[in-house]
């Protein structure tokens, strides 16, 4: 009720505000008039009396504001009129407030743009329980060379059965393909196989159904749980679909429950099956296993705790000798890819948003100054501080406000641009998994953070100055001819200070944007050993775990690609195919193994040699352009029944043959029952994991003597890949109607999106810093051009007593050439030790790479000499009589 | 002109409802009031005047309501509310008995003397 009163008492009292307001003058002025006829009638005349009684009345504006409080207006109401001044006073300017408004809405929407990310990418949590204390644990061997690899069943089983101290509990799953048949196209759905604690681990409250209970590991049961997505696009979310069966790799399963919608972010797949106890001690490859930590347990002692286990357990199978175990939190392990990226965004964009947030002090100072006098004398004629206070700071708010606004206008879009540009999946290091990123897209936090921001940004860079001004003498700003003095005066004071700082920061994003440019361009120009242009890949799994799959003999598949491979080559569109085990590039797991060379001594025991192992079929090289060195490439005649051969890269030749022929040597595999393998070809290394690594020791078997059940598919074709797909799935179909055909991605797809974390670092540095220095440019344009129209006066006493343009213009470029030059000289110094950080980020040249430095020294030095030499100009054409006599 | 003295802070409310009181005035015809009042005694920065009925018009203890002055003109007239009637008389009352109590102890001379 009170509220409804006072709320209308508000409105009333807003309704009528200038209705009162016109009074309250008129009462005022009446009394001035009735008292100087007084005056006047006791025989003054008429401006005398008028002013006398001006004078006996006091400070006239001093009490309209006491009357106006006295009224009881507002809180609200004040708010209102200050903030019409405010406008009022923005739109007296508008240069001024357009140049303010744009300059703090570029800082805004950069920021808020990169926070959107950010918090959507580092900040979010997992949509799990106690996301925050699950941990992956990998297993290494730094003696193999091995940083991070997945743990077996049997290291999972192991250290279950040691009831770790760290661990609530620990969770194993395995990617892997499945057929789906029955119903329409044959279609390969990629899934997880879990343990069954799956549901508890993770805390998951299923949208349909149940997950798996811990018993059903004591057999094999043949459940699963579909993903939402799956559950959507395949049975259109039937809500009856819990109970129901379907067809996985030719086996009956029950539908036992369906996830959340919001788990897709952590299981990117479509459905998820559970491992039996019998399965999970055969399980060796592919896996990877997550730890819940303990409330209160550290990271570090579960790593400590970890590797004694580690070494209890090679006392029990040597086979695990010299490995520890790598701990990484799962929320960091997601996004450790693009983490530096992020944050070097994140410091760049703050690096944006305080140069903006310099030039609206400029701004706002240089106004401040110019308003000197007219404070002064609104001081002089009884305006509280206060109120003028509050004046400036709803000017500033108002501003900051307009920046905001287009600021989060323009974060939107940069919003959309960015999410367009970020890929959705992020390639993980070293791990056998992608990461979903989440989508990206403003919510009521961004809003907050911008909003914050900006009013942070305008007020307190908008209201200091102008406070400034206020706590300055008044006779002092009133006695002064010339109005304020901060900037000019050979470029002292804080108009110089700000210069100076935007100069720094805006040569350490410079840099860094430099630096990154390098990066990347040496990047997409170094060559991963193969030709990626043209390229179409795909993934092809034969079923085998039906009892009457006609593929369980590793022969028979190897036939059945051979055959695939022949009807694929003959399509028409296809200028060459191929198959590998592994698509290079795709940062699957590495297939590395020890191996001995026949014709060499035994090396030391506890040492081996390792290599990558990759199975390809003939034509591979031919098919992805890389050079045969040396020797011959495989051929059909390299098959089951003719000697075994093998071709390596030339790293590895290097390696172990520095000063010999490879040609002819043996390559034993330790297994007693695989003969040694003659090196028969040496090509060239390739760039497997990365552009940014170095090619890894490699050997290629031919794949009719090594066969595999999964086979990806290498397509040299000038064709889109929209038109070439259909054929090659023809082709395929025309050998096994139900084979489905997955992961089809061209290589420039592949180089896409392993290039994307430097390519998003690249690109927006790069538009940051240009922002940066076009704020920067923008701020010593202004401070120069003010202190300029300062000193017309001064220019003109030089100029008339004999000083040419030309040195008019030396001084003026000097001087802010000087601010540049030093503002330079600290943004060296902090570069050097900011680029440190983004070394990750960067390839091929160092982070203090001179020549960078001194390019953009340069850079730095003529556009601050640009931005100096427009008013210099102006300067110049003073004409010293015009200058002395205005003033 | 008699000595001039600066009126109490808080009094200058006290004033203007004792000079509304003799019947409705405008806000310079109050000042007059005052100063003839007083005996030309009062000293206040006329401007000072217009904060005060203000307020006392928001308290409720003045009403104000446009008419023509003596010299028609459009003019503001004052004049006291009910409440306002209470307040000056309550006000009035405690006036006097501080100025009783103070001139008693400005009476007091030392005991026994």
């Amino acid at each position: 009720m009170k509220v409804l009163t006072s709320l209308r008492s508000l409105a009333s009292a807003l309704l009528r505000r200038s209705r009162v307001e016109g009074e309250m003058d008129e009462e005022l002025q009446a009394h001035l008039r009735d008292r100087a006829d007084d005056l006047e009638r006791s025989g003054l005349d008429r401006a005398e009396s008028q002013r006398r009684a001006r004078i006996e009345f006091g400070g006239y504006q001093r009490y309209t504001e006491e009357c106006r409080e006295a009224l009881g207006t507002h809180f609200l109401e004040t708010l209102l009129q200050d903030a019409r001044f405010g406008i009022r006073m923005l739109r007296k300017n508008p240069g001024f407030t357009a140049l303010a408004v744009l300059t703090l809405a570029l800082g805004i929407a950069t920021s808020t743009s990169i926070f959107t990310l950010v918090k959507a990418t580092l900040l979010q949590p997992l949509p799990v329980r106690a996301s925050s204390r699950l941990v992956v644990i990998w297993v290494s061997n730094l003696k193999a060379g091995w940083s991070r690899i997945g743990p077996t069943g049997q290291d999972y089983l192991d250290w279950r059965e040691q009831r770790t101290k760290s661990f609530e509990d620990l969770f194993l799953f395995e990617h892997g393909t499945g057929t789906v048949t029955g119903g329409g196209e044959p279609e390969q759905v990629a899934g997880l196989r879990v343990t069954t604690n799956f549901g508890d681990f993770f805390g998951i409250k299923p949208a349909l159904g149940r997950t798996f209970r811990l018993e059903e590991a004591a057999a094999r049961h043949n459940l699963i749980i579909l993903a939402h997505s799956y559950w959507q696009r395949r049975f259109g979310s039937d809500p009856s679909i819990v109970g129901r069966g379907m067809t996985l790799n030719g086996e009956p399963y029950t539908i036992i429950g369906v996830l959340p919608a919001e788990l897709s972010t952590i299981f990117p797949g479509d459905l998820v099956v559970p491992f039996d106890n019998d399965w999970l001690k055969r399980a060796d490859s592919d896996l990877g296993v997550f730890g819940r930590l303990k409330p209160g347990v550290s990271l570090r002692q579960a790593a400590a705790e970890m590797s004694v286990i580690m070494r209890g357990m090679a006392l029990q199978r040597p086979n695990r000798r010299d490995f520890g175990t790598v701990l990484v939190p799962l929320e960091s392990a997601r996004v450790e890819y693009i983490r530096p990226a992020l944050l070097v965004l994140l410091g760049a964009v703050g690096f944006v948003l305080l140069i903006a947030c310099a030039n609206v002090a400029n701004l706002m100072m240089s106004r401040a100054i110019g308003r000197q006098r007219e404070v002064a004398v609104r001081v002089a004629i009884g305006a509280g501080r206060g109120r003028l206070g509050r004046q400036f700071l709803a000017e500033s708010t108002l501003l900051a406000l307009l920046g905001g606004c287009a600021g989060v206008l323009l974060a939107l879009w940069c919003t959309r641009l960015l999410t367009w540009y970020v890929p959705s999946r992020i390639p993980v290091p070293n791990a056998a998994d992608r990461v979903l990123l989440p989508s990206v897209h403003m919510d009521g936090a961004a809003l907050a953070f911008a909003l914050g921001i900006s009013l942070l940004a305008g007020i307190v860079f908008g209201l200091a100055p102008a406070l400034q001004s206020l706590r300055s003498d008044i006779n002092e700003s009133l006695k002064k001819r010339e109005r304020g003095s901060l900037p000019g005066r050979g470029g002292r004071g804080p108009g110089a200070a700000l210069v100076v700082a935007e100069g720094a920061l805006a040569f350490v994003l410079v840099i860094g944007a430099a630096l990154m440019l390098q990066s990347f361009s040496r990047l997409l120009a170094s060559r991963p050993g193969f030709r990626t242009d043209h390229l179409l890949t795909m993934r092809i799994k034969l079923s085998n775990d039906a009892q009457d799959s006609r593929y369980r003999d590793p022969w028979q598949q190897a036939a059945v690609f051979q055959n695939f491979l022949s009807k694929v080559q003959a399509a028409p569109g296809v200028e060459a195919a191929a198959l590998a085990e592994l698509v290079p590039l795709t940062q699957d797991d590495m297939d590395m193994g020890y191996f001995v060379i026949q014709e060499q001594p035994p090396l030391p025991t506890g040492e081996h040699l390792s290599a990558d192992f990759r199975d390809i079929s003939p034509g591979y090289f031919h098919t992805m352009g890389i050079p045969l060195i040396r020797g011959r490439a495989f051929t059909d005649r390299d098959s089951r029944d003719n000697p075994r051969v093998v071709v390596i890269d030339e790293t590895l030749a290097r390696r172990l043959f520095p000063n010999q022929d490879p040609i002819g040597k043996h390559v034993q595999i330790p297994d007693a029952l695989r003969p040694a393998r003659e090196i028969v070809g040496v090509v060239g290394g390739v760039r497997d994991t990365g552009f940014d690594q170095q090619p890894r020791p490699t050997i290629y078997l031919p794949s009719l003597q090594s066969p595999d059940q999964t086979m990806s598919l290498v397509v040299r074709t000038a064709l889109p890949a929209a038109a070439i797909v259909p054929e090659i799935k023809n082709a395929i179909w025309s050998v096994d109607r139900d084979q489905p055909v997955f992961s089809i991605r061209s290589m420039d797809e592949i180089v896409w999106e392993i290039t994307s974390a430097r390519r998003i670092a690249f690109l927006a540095l790069d538009v940051f810093a240009f922002l940066a220095l076009v704020l920067a440019a923008v701020g010593i344009y202004g401070v120069t051009s003010y202190a300029v129209g300062q000193r017309t006066h001064e220019i003109g006493i030089r100029m008339a007593l004999g000083a040419r343009p030309r040195d008019v213009m030396r001084m003026i470029v000097g001087q802010g050439a000087r601010l540049a030059v030093f503002g330079v000289a600290i943004g060296l110094i902090g570069a050097l030790g900011l680029t440190r950080l983004m070394s990750s980020l960067l390839y091929g040249v160092s982070a203090t790479d001179l020549a960078t430095f001194a390019t953009v020294t340069m850079l730095l030095v003529v556009v601050a000499s640009v931005a100096c030499y427009v008013p210099a100009r102006r300067a110049m054409r003073v004409d010293p009589t015009v200058a002395l006599r205005c003033e | 002109m008699p000595e001039q003295a600066q009126i109490l802070p808080g009094t200058l409310d006290l004033l203007i409802l004792k000079a509304v009181s003799l019947g409705p005035l405008h806000g310079y015809g109050i000042l007059l009031r005052i100063a003839q009042i007083s005996g030309q005694a009062l000293l206040i920065e006329q401007g000072a005047l217009y904060p005060a009925l203000f307020r006392l018009v928001r308290q409720g203890l003045l009403k104000a309501s446009w008419g023509t002055s003596d010299n028609n003109r459009r003019a503001k007239f004052y004049e006291l509310t009910a409440a306002g009637r209470n307040r000056l008389r309550e006000e009035a009352d405690g006036w006097n008995r501080l100025v009783a109590a103070m001139a008693s102890a400005l009476r007091a001379r030392p005991e026994g003397a």
